[in-house]
């Protein structure tokens, strides 16, 4: 038992969490600071957040990051879930390894090259870069995270209630929505916060296809830091993180609420196997 | 189920005496597949299926009738889920043509096969309804009215004895009212033709039993016909009018319960069903009925009843079933089969001893004795020279 509590376990954990937390909690500590000056600690305040509400362009910017996350987030989970099923369905059709690398690639691609190479897309296409472009790149790039977390579910996604479904007269279709939608539906839910969380603090894609009248809070954040961290940084930073919390808080709690009561259905077989 | 036969053949007879714990069974007198006039329900022609290279059903042809209970039985592998499943219409036939009732569903959908519904091994209950609302899916497919959806689950339920489950959920029921409500939701779509694949694999061996007769109480009231696979034996034994045993994706053998574990028609299903000694030789007389076989590894010889289509010299194989095999200590007068050996093993069950005895050939050949005698003296026990013996249509002759 001691072992567990050995000087060297403490201090790396210790340094582990330092290391990733400290600057962090120094950020919200500093979004309450009453200086002007980021540095110099000059007692507790919130006026920074409600300087905030008067700061139009950074509203301005949050809104935008904010319709960017909500439709790219929709449109990627609704992409990567039927990717999903195509790959975990479909069985082995002719192309379903390029099919299935081509989905995932992006998982590993450098940001900048995915970033750069749809700019490249754009201007030869002649799109106008702005909002559009944005979103259409947060979904390529979050689609491929939403099908893992949907595959997971799938490929453990006992095949034959489907086919009950069908034998009992429901066609394709409506076997998806009225069977395996709402069964798979906590894993399309964290597919879909996990995409909006992705898009909503995403700089180096959005910095590439964006455009003139659409800048995110990520860039917006980025430019001015480049001229000086001010305290009203910190508190968007500050609000930022509450909101990505929430999100993979929210998503992970999904999915351990569903593999647990996967596992109380799995024992309640079993006891009545036994 | 030849002892069912004769007992049913007993009660036909005006006054004649039978036993108030076995009445006959209501459907001895049912063989539909022996009456040409009868147009079967389902029928495969001449179907094969191939996945790749592998070939799951080789050229299948198969007639089932009418409120039969029918079994395809076979172990892993043999391609009697396959067969099911295309009559479900989850795979298609490679080659040939599947009818229902004579019309040909090969090319439909499993939804647009009104007639048949399936049972799965799984059970395959849909997690997110009540058991109610499982039960109701396939009605509600149908676009029925709410009163009548409400009724025909009601009565479904009633059935099977569902009725305080009614608004659990799957992960709240035991596996055995899982498996009830698997069937309950099935048959309330009320198919002519029911499909169970493996119904009962995913329980005990008590509940199992339980579950065979309810299984053939509900075929029985409802007068669905009923396709099960099993690779149980006893399964298949006990709840099927007619078992076809499958080999490597083919039918091997078609017939009664009783005709299959009496006359099976190859060493390969006389192995399957039930215990079986079998003897290896030639044949090497025939005298009307009566045919001599050799058997060389044993330096002995045989009479047993032949079939008609045997010629001398041909290699046969003599089966037997253990308990129409009887053990000696002295060599019995007047037998016409008796072989001697040792005694390597004594089984005692109980109710029954087997009996394991190595003759000439090497072979281990087995033995059962009811134990009738209420004792514990057994009087043949390890290495003891015995003698075996058998009457000459207890064996059967077997040519593949």
């Amino acid at each position: 038992m001691n072992s567990r509590f050995s000087w060297f376990n403490v201090t790396s954990i210790v340094l582990g969490f330092a290391f990733l937390y400290i600057p962090i909690l120094l950020l919200v500590i500093y979004s309450f600071n009453d200086s002007k000056l980021v540095t110099v600690w000059g007692g507790w305040s919130t006026k920074w957040y409600s300087g905030l509400l008067q700061n139009d362009a950074l509203l301005d910017a949050a809104w935008v990051t904010l319709r960017v996350a909500l439709v790219s987030a929709t449109v990627a989970t609704i992409l990567g879930t039927l990717a999903a099923i195509v790959l975990v369905r479909m069985g082995r059709f002719r192309g379903r390894t390029l099919f299935s690398g081509l989905v995932f690639a992006p998982l590993v691609m450098p940001e900048v090259i995915t970033g750069l190479s749809l700019l490249l897309l754009f201007v030869a296409l002649g799109f106008d870069r702005g909002y559009w472009t944005v979103t259409i790149a947060h979904a390529t790039f979050a689609m491929c995270f939403a099908a893992v977390v949907v595959q997971s579910r799938l490929h453990d996604f006992d095949k034959s209630v489907e086919e009950a479904a069908m034998d009992l007269g429901a066609p394709p279709v409506r076997t998806f929505f009225e069977v395996t939608l709402p069964i798979i539906a906590p894993a399309v839910i964290s597919a879909w916060l996990l995409a909006f969380t992705l898009s909503l603090d995403d700089l180096v894609i959005a910095s590439f296809t964006t455009g003139p009248g659409a800048t995110t809070l990520p860039i917006k954040i980025y430019s001015q830091v480049r001229l000086g961290v001010t305290p009203e940084i910190n508190a968007i930073s500050t609000v930022m993180i509450g909101f990505v919390t929430i999100g993979v808080l929210v998503a992970s709690y999904m999915t351990k609420r569903q593999s647990a009561m996967r596992e109380r259905e799995t024992r309640a077989v079993d006891q009545g196997a036994a | 189920m030849a002892g069912n036969a004769s007992v049913a053949e007993a009660a036909a007879k005006p006054a004649a005496y039978t036993p108030a714990s076995r009445t006959p069974a209501p459907q001895s007198n049912f063989a539909p597949w022996k009456d040409p006039a009868k147009n079967p329900i389902v029928r495969f022609e001449n179907v094969t299926k191939r996945f790749g290279d592998f070939v799951a059903i080789k050229d299948c042809t198969l007639d089932i009738y009418e409120r039969e209970f029918f079994a395809l039985l076979g172990p892993s592998g043999c391609g009697k889920s396959t067969l099911l499943r295309m009559l479900a219409g989850f795979e298609k036939p490679t080659e040939g043509r599947i009818f229902v009732n004579g019309k040909d569903i090969t090319d439909l959908a499993p939804y647009e096969r009104t007639d048949v519904n399936m049972m799965f091994q799984s059970y395959a209950l849909f997690p997110h309804m009540t058991v109610e609302r499982n039960i109701g899916f396939g009605l509600r497919q149908d676009g029925m009215e709410k009163s009548a959806i409400e009724a025909r689950v009601a009565e479904a339920m009633a059935l099977l004895e569902l009725g305080k489950f009614a608004q659990r959920k799957p992960h709240q029921l035991s596996g055995g009212q899982q498996q009830r409500v698997a069937l309950a939701r099935a048959i309330a779509k009320k198919p002519r033709i029911m499909l169970l694949d493996e119904p009962l694999g995913a329980l005990d061996k008590r509940l199992r039993q339980q579950a065979q007769f309810e299984l053939m109480r509900i075929q029985e009231t409802t007068g669905t016909t009923f396709v099960i696979v099993t690779h149980d034996q006893e399964e298949a034994m006990t709840v099927a009018s007619r078992i076809a045993v499958m080999n490597h994706g083919e039918l091997a053998h078609i017939a009664t319960p009783g005709e299959i574990y009496e006359f099976p028609g190859s060493r390969y299903v006389a192995n399957f069903i039930g215990d079986v000694n079998i003897f290896e030789g030639k044949v090497s007389a025939i005298d009307g009925n009566d045919v001599t076989i050799d058997w060389p590894s044993g330096n002995d010889s045989f009479t047993a009843q032949g079939s008609a289509g045997l010629t001398i010299g041909q290699q046969v194989w003599l089966a037997m079933r253990p308990e129409k095999v009887r053990i000696f200590q002295t060599k019995p007068t007047e037998a016409c089969n008796a072989i001697p050996g040792k005694v390597v093993d004594v089984g005692y069950l109980g109710s029954i001893s087997h009996y394991h005895v190595k003759v000439a050939s090497g072979q281990q050949v087995t033995a059962l004795r009811a134990n009738a005698a209420q004792t514990v003296e057994h009087n043949i026990k390890w290495d003891d020279d015995v003698w075996l013996e058998w009457p000459y249509d207890a064996g059967m002759i077997l040519t593949k």
